[in-house]
């Protein structure tokens, strides 16, 4: 099947959760539910801050280290940017499942993998973004992640934007970033070998995917170009939840 | 974590006499279903079941393993539910609740117990190798009737499903990728669906389909039924309530017959439209390996 490259999203579609969110984007689509804040237990009360829990779930078998590790990642990014200290002594709940991963044709899947599993956490952690946007929890900013591999190409190196199962296979180093609304980076993880200077060009890349240099300044200014809102992951976010407001307040 | 929300005694009793006055609270008739709608994903296994507010996710996958040592001619089939908050927030990561473990028991007797997936057909080398086929249920959405929705997504799931192509000559083996021969279904037997009675009144005497969640944290004893479309009983559950007349169970079985009739009927005509829009051209027959029976 047709890989999509353009993200789609759907927000607030789950009727029991308090924000919900799908979002697909380069083959992976994750469902993400956010409940909070809600009671928390005893012992994993915080007393000056409300406790982030993020639970990912895989498609297929039940999570192991890697959804752990995947966890961890998201929630120390998740805590920077919720505005923990507004409800202390509660718990802010993120429920990501992975529904579908992109399949090779290739080779024959394994359940059991062992490997780390970075190619996902931008697809994570967007939807993460979207759940809690629907959910209404004051956010410090939201946040916009992309992975990039660096591929070897006749002596020399190509940076790859959302690069496909078999570009990751063949690449030298794989990147994910996220930044923050107010263009801060907030997250940096990478895999592979790679030299100082390739690892600022791969940010340099993510900046442009997530945050193109053309908004100068003023940064309340949407652009009406529409080629840009797919390859833009800022006014993606932007949009989607224009979109949203526009739909819930038609009747006014 | 939170504990489910449990009606009010003004709701209790609204809910209760309205039943009894031969009405429910979203107007539907007593043996009604809500809205049904079944998806199919862009890959094969997957199926999405939305009745009413709930939402049930079904994947399944295949992989090649070892049979177990004291059945070396039956491959492996299991299927795990595990309810994530995502559901509700009551539910907690890694402690079943009752309601998870009572799902996944009756999915079990249901599908597993009555051979609907020939196992046996999982084989591929005797005591050494065979496939195990695994599926995967997320609960999305909770809304009650938790049970008839996996019960027919984890159907369709493993109807709409295709595991990879094998081959053997002498003694190696051979799994053909998607890319070089199409996957082939699995051997289906015949497809059980749950039908869940709840009863209202002193004596059980009110009998509804399709409980939404506030209506079956009212009612006084359940009953689920699992039949296939021939009418072969796989299991009936009463678990503990209420006793209930024995006419009336006689009359859910023939009103689950029905129903799973219907569900067949839905399901049959499902997979009928989604293998027609992936035949593009009418090339799949072609491209299939696999021999009449």
């Amino acid at each position: 099947m047709t890989v999509t490259t353009e993200p789609e999203a759907l927000l607030s579609y789950l009727q029991k959760a308090d924000g919900s969110a799908t979002f697909s984007y380069a083959g992976y689509t994750v469902i993400g539910a956010v409940n909070g804040p809600i009671e928390v237990q005893r012992r994993d009360e915080l007393p000056e801050e409300a406790a982030v829990d993020v639970i990912v779930r895989p498609a297929a078998g039940v999570g192991g280290t890697r959804e752990r590790h995947l966890e961890s990642l998201i929630q120390s990014t998740l805590r920077q940017i919720i505005l923990v200290n507004n409800f202390p002594r509660t718990l802010i709940q993120v429920v990501l499942q992975v529904t579908v991963a992109p399949e090779n044709d290739y080779a024959n899947a394994k359940v059991a993998q062992a490997n780390l599993n970075l190619p996902i956490l931008p697809a994570l952690l967007q939807t993460a973004v979207l759940s809690l946007l629907s959910a209404a929890l004051p956010l410090r900013a939201t946040l916009a992640s992309t992975a990039l591999a660096i591929l070897p190409e006749h002596g020399d190196r190509r940076i790859i934007s959302s690069p496909t199962g078999r570009q990751i296979e063949q690449s030298q180093s794989f990147h994910v970033f996220a930044f923050t609304s107010h263009d801060e980076l907030i997250l940096a993880e990478s895999e592979g070998s790679f030299s100082m200077k390739e690892w600022d060009d791969a940010l340099a890349a993510a900046q442009g995917t997530c945050y193109p240099p053309t908004t100068t300044g003023d940064t309340d200014v949407l652009m009406d170009d529409d080629k840009l809102v797919g390859s833009d992951l800022k006014h993606f976010t932007r949009s989607t939840m224009e979109q949203k407001t526009a739909s819930d307040l038609y009747w006014k | 974590m939170p504990r489910e929300a449990e009606p009010s005694l003004n709701e209790r009793a609204f809910v209760v006499q309205a039943l009894q006055e031969g009405l429910r609270l979203d107007g539907r008739a007593f043996d009604q279903f809500r809205g049904l709608d079944l998806k199919f994903g862009d890959h094969y296994g997957v199926a999405d079941v939305t009745l009413g507010k709930t939402r049930v996710l079904a994947n399944v996958s295949a992989e090649v393993t070892a049979p177990y040592i004291d059945r070396p001619f039956d491959g492996i089939f299991t299927i795990t539910t595990e309810l994530s908050p995502m559901a509700s927030p009551a539910f907690e990561v890694n402690r079943p609740t009752e309601t998870e473990v009572l799902l996944s028991r009756l999915l079990e007797k249901t599908v597993r117990r009555s051979n609907a997936l020939d196992t046996e057909s999982l084989c591929l080398i005797a005591g050494q190798k065979c496939w195990s086929i695994r599926v995967d249920l997320h609960v999305l959405s909770h809304d009650g009737n938790l049970i008839d929705g996996s019960c027919l997504a984890v159907v369709a799931a493993l109807r709409h499903f295709r595991r990879p192509d094998t081959s053997i000559e002498g003694e190696t083996l051979t799994v053909y990728t998607p890319a070089e021969r199409e996957p082939v279904p699995l051997s289906w037997l015949h497809s059980p669906f749950c039908i869940t009675f709840s009863f209202y009144g002193e004596e059980g005497e009110i009998m509804l389909l399709d409980a939404t969640l506030l209506e079956e944290q009212l009612r006084v004893s359940s009953c689920i039924i699992s039949l296939n479309k021939h009418g072969e009983i796989c299991q009936i559950a009463k678990l503990g309530g209420t006793p209930v007349e024995a006419v009336s169970l006689i009359q859910c079985a023939s009103a689950a017959l029905t129903k799973g009739k219907e569900l067949s009927t839905l399901l049959d005509q499902k997979l009928a439209e989604d293998s027609k829009r992936r035949d593009k051209g009418g090339l799949l027959a072609e491209l299939s390996a696999e021999n009449e029976r």
